[in-house]
């Protein structure tokens, strides 16, 4: 795992506790949310069709998609409700100097 | 105790069902009945992806047969035609007879069929399978102008794929706005607009009078005398619950299976749940029925439960959604009882909501945009009003404010 894989993503205030923010990088898109307990990423194009997460609701650990209501575990990706059934990629995050970065690979 | 669980209707409601009831029994035989020779399958795509060719048949299963398999819930593929409730059995038409301890029964909805005077029966196409689906997506390939008999939701969504298919579409509509009085007239001319501006052709306010063949094409004329030609017709007029078979027996019957909170029927050890029963809602206060993805699922899983033997209400804030071109529909709650209506945003880019309130309270609301810009908001609405929430009022009609600011008070 090579050092410049991480990629900042703004800073620690940017994001509000229970909430998210999109990430563009390349030609993808990202998801990185503030919980409780921390900072977590994940893809930002919902599995069941392609829509951008980041219009989403989060719910303790589980965010909601706005298009059909497929919900996903934020931590570990896992397709929790129907119509979404394929598990959201998720990305490691730390915080380094009140800056956020995740790792992509 | 070891029981025969049949559910008859192999669509969402009894799929979710059968799974719920081992989840919570694993003892007792699980069977579903269903007269459509596949597993159950998602049907919302029908309209809109499988037309599109965005989804194939195989990605619309709910679950493979190895999950059933594992779960040891057993589907058989037959068509029931008669039922003898006080003897607790079955009849299909090839004469099996299977008998049950308790009965789901989750037949979901058919198409209401146009009453046409000629012989053009076999020339009208509805859609509500996936054997319709499959041929409506053959033929269309070789047809260019095409003409959609109803504007509701299911009619739109054709019109949406096949214009999208580069089709030339007609949509013709009895009432004086799409998708019913239910949906607010503001919100139906907003996706009209959509429509139009993909270059649909939008009629409203016309009755079909006649239809007739001419060599391959048809000709439609509207009670203004006006004839539409076109090359192929489907109609979205409308569905029923699918309850013929219990017609003559004593199950109450009200524009569906009355059933009550607990998916119970009129007669014991009968469940009914999904698009055929018309159930008690204890938050409304009121009986309904709805044809909706989320509460197939939800309904079926309450079923599920009290079938089980796990005494469980259904409490479910009813959510449904549409998605025409590049706009997501959605309405949560009931929009029909109110005393107040608010509005939130008007720019379809932004999404724009209307919510329904009787004393300050939210109890339903319908909202479209731009896909992604409505979820959140009806989201925490279903929420509210559950929550039976008394509102902030400004909040509500403010774009520029976050909606969660009334769930955290
Ligand atoms: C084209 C289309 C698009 C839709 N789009 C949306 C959408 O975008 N959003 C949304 O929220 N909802 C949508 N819906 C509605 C949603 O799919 C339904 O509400 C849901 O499928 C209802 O589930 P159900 O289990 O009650 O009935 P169904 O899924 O209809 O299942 C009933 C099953 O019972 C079988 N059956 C009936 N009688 C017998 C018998 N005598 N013997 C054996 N089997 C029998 C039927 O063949 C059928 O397979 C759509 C529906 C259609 C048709
Ligand atoms: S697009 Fe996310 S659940 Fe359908």
């Amino acid at each position: 795992m090579s050092e410049e894989n991480w990629i900042e993503v703004g800073s620690t205030d940017s994001i509000e506790e229970e909430d998210l923010i999109r990430f563009d990088h390349q030609d993808k898109t990202f998801c990185v949310y503030k919980l409780t307990d921390g900072f977590y990423a994940t893809d930002g194009i919902c599995t069941h069709e392609a829509v951008h997460l980041e219009d989403g609701l989060v719910m303790d650990d589980e965010i909601e998609c706005p298009m059909h209501q497929g919900i996903f575990n934020i931590k570990s990706g896992e397709a929790l409700s129907p119509p979404a059934c394929e598990d959201l990629k998720t990305y490691p995050v730390k915080v380094d100097n009140d800056k956020i970065f995740i790792k992509i690979d | 105790m070891k029981n025969n669980i049949i559910i008859l209707g192999g669509g969402q409601a009894g799929i979710y069902a059968a799974r719920e009831i081992r989840q919570n029994d694993s003892k007792s035989n699980i069977k579903i009945l269903g007269e459509e020779n596949l597993l159950p399958y998602e049907r919302p795509p029908l309209s809109k992806d499988f037309l599109l060719d965005k989804k194939k048949a195989e990605d619309l299963y709910f679950h493979s047969s190895d999950v059933l398999k594992n779960e040891n819930i057993e589907f058989e593929n037959i068509s029931i035609n008669k039922v003898d409730f006080e003897n607790k059995k079955l009849f299909a038409k090839n004469d099996n007879v299977y008998s049950y301890d308790s009965l789901l029964i989750s037949t979901g909805s058919e198409n209401k069929k146009l009453t046409l005077d000629n012989n053009l029966k076999n020339d009208i196409y509805y859609l509500r399978n996936l054997e319709e689906a499959k041929k409506i997506k053959e033929i269309v390939s070789n047809k260019n102008k095409i003409t959609i008999i109803g504007g509701g939701f299911i009619g739109l969504e054709i019109a949406s794929s096949l214009s999208q298919l580069q089709k030339k579409v007609i949509v013709i509509e009895i009432g004086n706005q799409l998708m019913g009085r239910i949906i607010p007239k503001q919100i139906a001319d907003l996706v009209q607009n959509t429509h139009i501006e993909h270059g649909n052709e939008i009629i409203l306010n016309k009755q079909i009078e006649k239809i007739t063949k001419k060599n391959d094409d048809y000709e439609i004329l509207l009670n203004d005398n006006s004839l539409i030609e076109t090359d192929f017709i489907i109609a979205g007029i409308g569905s029923t619950p699918t309850v013929k078979l219990f017609e003559n027996t004593n199950l109450k019957l009200d524009n569906g299976i009355v059933t009550n909170q607990f998916c119970e029927t009129s007669i014991k050890d009968v469940y009914a749940a999904g698009d055929v029963s018309n159930f008690y809602h204890p938050f409304y206060e009121r009986n309904m029925r709805l044809e909706s993805y989320q509460h197939a699922q939800n309904h079926g899983i309450c079923a599920g439960k009290n079938i089980a033997g796990v005494k469980t209400e259904y409490t479910s804030i009813p959510w449904m959604w549409s998605d025409q071109f590049n706009l997501n529909l959605q309405l949560t709650g009931i929009c029909d009882e109110y005393d107040e209506i608010i509005e939130r945003g008007n720019d379809i880019n932004n999404g724009v909501i209307y919510f329904f309130l009787k004393n300050n309270k939210i109890r339903g609301a319908c909202g479209v945009g731009i896909i992604g810009k409505v979820g959140r908001d009806i989201r925490i609405t279903s929420k509210l009003t559950e929550k039976d929430t008394i509102v902030d009022k400004q909040i509500l009609s403010d774009q520029n404010l976050k909606l969660n600011k009334l769930i955290q008070k």
